[in-house]
């Protein structure tokens, strides 16, 4: 009797919770409602042309001319290529085979970064691989590894000059020719995440970082294969390289802004190269890489490869996001006033970024910081029980 | 074994059976009880039975239930009162256990259920039960017969030998009764050889013979099997041809050998145990689900009672902050005193939408802001009374300029006119139309507010408002020193306490009208006619240029600001009063523009169209906060830089930036200051755009900063991408910073 009606209940139970606990929903979710940045590109309609656009076809020229430049030439190219392509042979040959070797297992051998993505420059011979390991990462594992593959290419090729590096941090390793890099970063499958130990293995984050290269490199491929996007993020590597200033903006964040850039306007249609790039610096300055107003969170650029409507550019800290910006924020006015070719490295140097500079009879000023470190002072009580999240200004800039 | 053997030696334990007829277990406890009041009391019963029970005969203890004899009294008891015993005597109790699966066989002597004829042919020959048919001929008990009872099968045979089975059971000491058990098992046995027949039919077959080795000794005589898959030995062949058959042989040659076999499903106990536990732990298991799911009921409705009071919270905070703001922005300001016949003052005032959350850090700075510039009470009297005097007056200059030019009419027109002096500015433009239609236009057509009078942009500190008189005919010199002639009389007649000082600025095509007093507030009224602006429209009309102009007419480029400046006026109406935030932002601006010298170039009408254009633009409702901020952005992306495509002025006819008067280097500094207070802004320092001190949060703190997530995992991997540059060390330089903006917001929370 008291079985039978276990059971009904049981049952009961049953239909009431299709799939155990599921996800707890708060009783009004607060939608998210990104506030983009003023975006002349998407509110064209708003703003009619008094006269016509001016002719923009040297700036054009320019842009087009500094990334001829700034490209990796065929030699360069086919050296990196032939070395990516034995190294990546080596470890296909260990994953079928790996004979005797037992330091490791590999899971699989990934081609990842610039070198994947055809955003390469010229003079940073670079490419990156990434080998998801199947057994836990030890650090000794990735040395015996790297001499491994090292050893592998010698006996291949007995008369080439191979130099073995091992990465600080133990990202891996490296190996190099006289022309070309093949850098080898190592992690291991998601599984293993769990079971690390920081005394044995490699620090998770790193680990983490390079699976999330693997997921950057594969959504690049997807959404972001359109030329002008590669042409724009040389472009762009170019000034975070020559501009101190823009030093904190990541390789990826370059990438999705240059994405955003080219194709996130009305038509859908890919901007030319020279309103995409003048779009990036008002983009900047406009805001988009700063932290929001209280209600209406600045929208940024919300990472696609990480879920929870991460935007990139919290990864910079507050100080960093203000440089960030400030940088953009002079380049615009200078290039707005015709010194494109200072912006692009043409000519000059990098101190219109820093200092004033006349243009035209316009003084360009450069501007200060807006940041200010909170003075020091003891934590106070401070109502820890409040848990209502959704209107903290400075949530943005860490999460 | 001989039969007088079987009676001399039963006998006396018969006897004393049949003189205590419950059964032993009984007849032990009872005399135990006796004996122990009798002569030991206190001590155990054991003890003292053994002692006390002199009868050797007794020396055979049989448990009837169990069919066992024990070795003594005290095994006996223990045997009574252990588990075994207890259960079969619960069973015995029960009736007997139907059998589970098919027919089975039974030994009524041992009370042994056999699955087949041969488990029952074994076991008739087994040691065990050869022991139990000693003993009972040793007890003189009945021996039943040989020939299995069987069990289960079909219904018929199911009843009776139920029946039997009862009835040997409980007749352990009738020997009438024994034998009628057995005639009636004797009765049935046909029907038994029967089923018998049935049982041996449905035998399975053997499986796996090969399995199973001989083992042989020296003279290679088979001695015993081995069965390799179940690793077990047996001596008996027939014993190997049971194993063979068996189930757990069976199990595992589907295991090992022929997955395909099939193996009937019998739930031993030990399986039914097992399931009644998952049972019992399933179960538990919903009742904790459902415990759970209460609880989460629960706490989602406590979840829902203190949202709902937030909000109220919220709703109270809002009201209280409209009351010690009276005047500020969320209500309509308070308006004319009661009684005037104009229209509120400030056409200008948007619609507030009430605000669901008008408490970012950012919004409430600017509705404080906005709060301290917006102009006091009296100011607004004082302007409002010089204003409706004026325009009073003009109203009787024209009437007068009419009578004069047109005295035909002077009878019927002025007191009409009178009227509908006190009508609002909207029916100027209907007496404009009926004059047109009733003869000779009048000179003064109406008049009109224009500037931050029309728009409600007046600030505190204002005193300075722009009225414009449209004219019949282009104004003229002559027509200014008319209006301004005339004025001061009809003026004392509006107002007679108040005294007024009028000036004549020939070169700006008006005149100025001065209050006498403390406040001087001044009212500019220029002359204009849309005649004006009739000959520019139709440029290359030669008949419009041939027209000639009167000598003395009044500077046109004035006139025709004064006409653009009523454009905007309307255009003000039409476009920025009803945008949320707008006329907020644009008052905000305007104090800015006159308060930081940078800003001091950027013409309000460019201002204006600028807030308009940037905060509708936005797509969404925006707090004054946020539309503030996004001017600040727009101005910040270079919307005034070269290049840009400028402000195209929707009041003029050809395509006309209408922040052309700025300087190259004034739109550069204007930028540069904008982007600088963007940042300000992001980084919590909106004050300082504003010039004001900062705003302490409310009391009633709703930031949870407490429950956001952080992104540590990712800012180091991605801060020196892996794709990208090696620079190692971000991560302390990350962490270092993420407590830096705690503690920022904690400065923030506290200040």
């Amino acid at each position: 009797m008291v079985m039978t009606r276990g059971r009904g209940r049981g049952m009961r139970g049953g239909m009431m919770r299709p799939m155990g606990p599921g996800p707890h929903f708060g009783p009004k979710m607060k939608q998210f409602v990104p506030r983009l940045p003023f975006d002349m590109v998407l509110c064209e309609s708003a703003f009619p042309r008094v006269k016509p656009a001016p002719d923009e076809s040297a700036f054009t020229q320019a842009l087009l001319k500094r990334n001829a430049d700034l490209s990796p030439t065929p030699a360069e190219q086919a050296a990196v290529l032939n070395l990516v392509t034995k190294i990546q042979a080596v470890m296909d040959n260990l994953i079928v085979d790996p004979g005797n070797f037992d330091a490791c297992q590999i899971e699989e051998v990934r081609q990842v970064g610039s070198y994947k993505k055809g955003t390469m420059m010229t003079g940073h011979n670079v490419a990156d691989i990434v080998v998801i390991l199947k057994t836990l990462p030890t650090k000794e594992a990735v040395e015996a590894l790297g001499k491994k593959v090292c050893d592998d290419l010698r006996s291949q090729e007995p008369q080439e000059v191979l130099v073995l590096t091992m990465l600080p941090n133990d990202r891996g390793f490296e190996i190099s020719n006289s022309e070309a890099t093949v850098r080898v970063l190592v992690t291991t499958i998601h599984q293993n995440l769990r079971k690390l130990d920081p005394e044995l293995h490699l620090d998770q984050k790193i680990l983490q970082s390079h699976l999330a290269a693997i997921r950057h490199s594969r959504w690049f491929e997807e959404n972001a294969h359109h030329s002008t996007i590669k042409v724009l993020i040389r472009l762009l590597r170019d000034l975070r390289g020559r501009f101190e200033g823009f030093e904190p903006l990541s390789p990826w964040m370059l990438d999705l802004l240059a994405h955003y850039a080219i194709l996130n306007n009305p038509s859908r249609q890919a901007l030319p190269i020279n309103s995409a790039f003048r779009r990036c610096l008002q983009l900047l300055a406009a805001g988009l890489f700063l932290p929001g107003s209280a209600d209406t969170l600045s929208a940024g650029i919300s990472d696609p490869c990480e879920g929870g409507n991460i935007r990139v550019h919290t990864a910079m800290t507050l100080e960093q996001q203000d440089l960030v910006c400030l940088t953009a924020q002079t380049l615009l006015r200078v290039l707005s006033h015709g010194g494109y070719k200072q912006i692009l490295g043409l000519e000059g140097n990098s101190s219109i970024a820093s200092e004033m500079s006349v243009w035209d009879g316009v003084v360009v000023s450069a501007l200060e910081k807006a940041y200010e470190k909170p003075p020091e002072r003891p934590p106070q009580d401070d109502d820890t029980d409040n848990m209502d999240a959704d209107d903290d200004p400075m949530e943005t800039t860490d999460n | 074994y001989t039969f007088e053997f079987h009676t001399a030696t039963a006998l006396p334990v018969y006897m004393q059976q049949t003189s205590q007829p419950a059964a032993t277990v009984a007849a032990v406890k009872t005399t135990g009880n006796t004996w122990q009041t009798f002569k030991k009391p206190g001590t155990m019963q054991g003890k003292t039975q053994k002692p006390k029970a002199p009868p050797k005969p007794q020396q055979l203890h049989y448990c009837d239930v169990c069919k066992i004899s024990c070795a003594g009294p005290q095994t006996y008891r223990e045997h009574l009162e252990g588990q075994k015993h207890k259960k079969k005597e619960a069973a015995a109790k029960a009736g007997p256990t139907p059998s589970r699966h098919g027919a089975s066989l039974r030994c009524e002597l041992c009370d042994v259920t056999c699955t087949g004829a041969d488990a029952y042919a074994a076991h008739i020959r087994g040691a065990k039960h050869q022991k139990v048919v000693k003993l009972h001929q040793k007890l003189g008990k009945p021996i039943p017969s040989t020939d299995p009872v069987v069990v289960g099968g079909t219904t018929k045979t199911s009843t009776t030998t139920a029946g039997a089975t009862v009835g040997a059971k409980t007749t352990t000491s009738g020997a009438a009764a024994t034998t009628g058990t057995l005639t009636a098992a004797d009765g049935k046995k046909d029907d038994l050889k029967d089923d018998l027949l049935d049982l041996k039919e449905k035998d399975v077959e053997p499986v796996g013979q090969e399995y199973i080795e001989e083992i042989k000794n020296e003279e290679g005589k088979v001695i015993s099997f081995n069965c390799k898959l179940c690793e077990c030995r047996f001596n008996d062949p027939n014993a190997k041809e049971m194993h063979m058959k068996g189930r757990r042989h069976r199990l595992q040659y589907k295991k090992k050998v022929n997955p395909e076999l099939v193996v009937e499903v019998k739930p031993s106990l030990r399986q039914r145990k097992v399931q009644e536990e998952k049972l019992r732990r399933q179960q538990l298991r919903e009742e904790m689900w459902r415990r759970r799911e209460e609880e989460r009921l629960l706490e989602e409705e406590e979840r829902w009672y203190w949202e709902e009071r937030r909000r109220y919270e919220e709703e109270c905070e809002y009201l209280d902050w409209c009351r010690r703001y009276p005047r500020g922005p969320p209500g309509p300001p308070p308006m004319m005193p009661p009684g005037m016949p104009r229209p509120p003052f400030m056409p200008g005032m948007p619609p507030m939408m009430p605000m669901r959350r008008p408490d970012s850090s950012d919004d409430r700075h600017v509705l404080a802001k906005h709060a301290e510039i917006y102009p006091k009470e009296e100011e607004l009297g004082a302007i409002q009374k010089i204003v409706s005097n004026t325009e009073k007056a003009l109203k009787m200059v024209s009437d007068y300029l009419a009578e004069v030019d047109a005295p035909k009419e002077q009878q019927v027109k002025p007191k009409a006119k009178k009227e509908k002096e006190d009508d609002s500015k909207g029916e100027d433009d209907k007496k404009d139309g009926e004059k047109k239609e009733d003869g000779p236009p009048r000179m003064l057509k109406g008049v009109m507010r224009v500037g931050i009078l029309a728009k409600g942009l007046l600030l505190r500190g204002d005193t300075n408002v722009q009225l414009v008189v449209l004219c019949g005919d282009k104004p003229t010199r002559t027509l200014l020193d008319r209006v301004a002639d005339n004025l001061p009389k009809q003026l004392a007649v509006v107002a007679m306490e108040d005294k007024y000082d009028i000036q004549r600025v020939v070169e700006e095509a008006a005149l100025v009208v001065q209050n006498i007093g403390e406040q001087r507030i001044s009212v500019n009224v220029t002359l204009t006619s849309p005649i004006m602006r009739e000959q520019l429209l139709h440029d290359g009309d030669s008949q419009v240029i041939a027209a000639k102009d009167p000598p003395d007419v009044l500077d046109k480029q004035k006139c025709l600001d004064a006409l653009a400046a009523l454009r905007h006026a309307k255009w003000f109406q039409a476009r920025a009063n009803g945008l949320q935030s707008c006329v907020m932002v644009i008052r905000i601006l305007r104090d800015l523009c006159q308060r930081v010298p940078t800003w001091g170039p950027l013409n309000s009408w460019a201002m204006e169209l600028m807030c308009e254009k940037v905060i509708a633009s936005a797509g969404q409702h925006l707090s004054p906060g946020d539309a503030l901020r996004r001017v600040f952005e727009a101005l910040a992306s270079g919307l005034l830089l070269p290049g840009s495509p400028g402000l195209l002025d929707p009041c003029e006819k050809d395509p006309i930036d209408a922040a052309s008067p700025l300087s190259a280097q004034e739109r550069e500094d204007i930028t540069a200051s904008a982007q600088h207070a963007l940042r300000l802004i992001a980084f919590r320092q909106i004050h300082k755009v504003l010039g004001m001190d900062p705003i302490p949060p409310p009391k009633f703190q709703r930031g949870g900063r407490f429950t956001r997530k952080r992104r540590r995992d990712n800012s180091t991997g991605e801060g020196n991408d892996s794709e990208g540059e090696l620079d190692g060390g971000d991560g302390k330089k990350d962490k270092k910073e993420d407590g830096e903006d705690s503690k920022m917001d904690m400065d923030k929370e506290t200040k």
